[in-house]
């Protein structure tokens, strides 16, 4: 009861949300964008356009949510 | 005039601390990018160094944790800092001789809390603080990025499990100059305001500052600098990184523990918590590596570092209680920290000059 009292529990856990969403989030996005990178390529060999221009489509918007996602993060922490 | 004398020994040694902190930590930073391939160490060095300089502007909150919630600063003198800081760098000698992997932050805060009871009792130190901002943090943000390390390449061989593995291998090497350099960023931001707040405290306990102060900008870019400078003279010296020491990555693996790593340091920094990067970054490493394949760990590493953990609050409080004894024999004016100062230095060169005589490397410390 007393550590409980001691420890800064909202911001901890505030913490531990943000980073569980923050680094697997990132890394989950990115790894799209490689995904839709690859399936591009193999989809553009394959002589499937539409389908290839999907990928690559899924590819940038995975990208773009990696950086957005780095810039709250950045504005978030110069703003306090 | 003679409290003066010694807020100048502080701010001179405190810069040294910081110095010798991006110098220890330079190989933390860039190894999981050197060891993938992802960048060349020149690059990987500057371009960590600049992100250090630059993270060090991001923010104050853990400056002012370090400042205003560890000690009480009514009863802190510039002496009882200064105790603290020679605490701290006497135990990262002693680790940095030994090859332990020591965190330089607990140390510094261990070293002041040590000095601090010496001269004034346990009234001095501010439970709460210590225990919700230093102590909590300290075992769960490492823990934190263990986790998210190892979920986060669960998911990625997840999604790109039966992608080419050329076309995976240079999509997270162009990554890793992203996370690596966030990495890099973490770490200025974290560690760079431990040295602001000592500063600030100094300045708070000499009267130049009042009591919850935010640091100047003096002190903001002279730890910037600081650690900057550390970080790339410590880029030229790596023998034995935590990339390679802990576990054989590949570049996906790299991407997961640095991102992981840099958001647990960022999200910390924003609440204020002072951590050690080191142990944040190392926890990041092993989690990415335990994901893949328990057994690619080398478990007695991660040992040793829990082993560091556990002596370098006590051992760095019970050095700064020491060196604040010491100095008090001289009385309180400037004469103990000077003479603490003249033997720290020459204690310094004889353990380079021996090192440089063996021809042994200088192993990699953290903080």
């Amino acid at each position: 009861m007393i550590l409980a009292s001691l420890v800064e529990g909202k911001e901890m856990l505030e913490t531990v949300i943000a980073s569980v969403i923050g680094g697997i989030g990132v890394t989950f996005a990115f790894s799209v964008a490689i995904w839709g990178v690859g399936r591009f390529g193999d989809l553009s060999r394959n002589e499937r356009p539409l389908a290839a221009g999907g990928a690559i489509a899924v590819a940038g918007i995975a990208l773009a949510c990696v950086g957005a996602a780095l810039l709250f993060g950045i504005v978030v922490m110069t703003s306090k | 005039m003679s409290s003066d004398v010694i807020l100048v020994i502080v701010v001179c040694t405190a810069l040294a601390f910081d110095f010798t902190n991006g110098f220890h930590d330079t190989a933390n930073v860039v190894a999981t990018s050197i060891s993938t391939g992802a960048a060349r160490p020149q690059v990987a060095i500057g371009f960590a160094a600049l992100l250090n300089f630059v993270g060090a502007f991001i923010s104050i909150s853990v400056a002012a944790t370090v400042a205003n919630d560890v000690v009480n600063a009514d009863v802190i003198t510039p002496t009882i800092v200064f105790a603290g800081l020679i605490g701290a760098i006497t135990w990262n000698l002693i680790t940095w001789w030994s090859g332990l992997p020591s965190s330089s932050s607990h140390a510094l805060i261990g070293g002041v809390v040590g000095s601090a009871v010496a001269a004034v009792g346990f009234d001095a130190v501010l439970a709460e603080g210590l225990v919700g901002k230093v102590l909590v943090p300290a075992v769960v943000a490492p823990v934190l990025a263990f986790v998210v390390a190892g979920l986060s390449i669960g998911i990625v061989y997840r999604v790109v499990g039966k992608q080419r593995p050329g076309i995976v291998s240079r999509g997270f090497k162009h990554g890793q100059i992203v996370s690596g350099g966030l990495l890099a960023l973490a770490h200025g931001t974290n560690d760079a305001q431990k040295t602001m707040g000592i500063i600030t405290l100094a300045l708070i306990a000499n009267g130049s500052l009042g009591a919850g102060a935010d640091p100047p900008f003096w002190v903001i870019a002279s730890s910037a600098a600081a650690i900057a400078l550390g970080t790339y003279s410590g880029g030229w010296r790596i023998i034995k990184t935590t990339g390679t020491r802990i576990i054989k990555m590949d570049a996906a693996q790299g991407f997961s523990a640095q991102g992981a790593g840099a958001t647990v340091i960022l999200a910390s920094t924003h609440f204020g918590f002072p951590l050690s990067t080191t142990h944040v970054i190392n926890g990041g490493v092993m989690g990415a590596g335990a994901a893949k394949r328990i057994s690619a760990v080398r478990w007695g590493v991660a040992g040793n570092i829990v082993t560091a953990w556990l002596l370098t609050l006590p051992a760095a409080a019970a050095i700064g209680a020491l060196v604040y004894g010491f100095t008090r024999i001289f009385g309180t004016g400037p004469l103990g920290p000077l003479l603490v100062t003249l033997m720290s230095l020459s204690l310094i060169a004889l353990l380079f000059a021996r090192r440089a005589q063996r021809g042994a490397p200088v192993p990699a410390s953290g903080a």
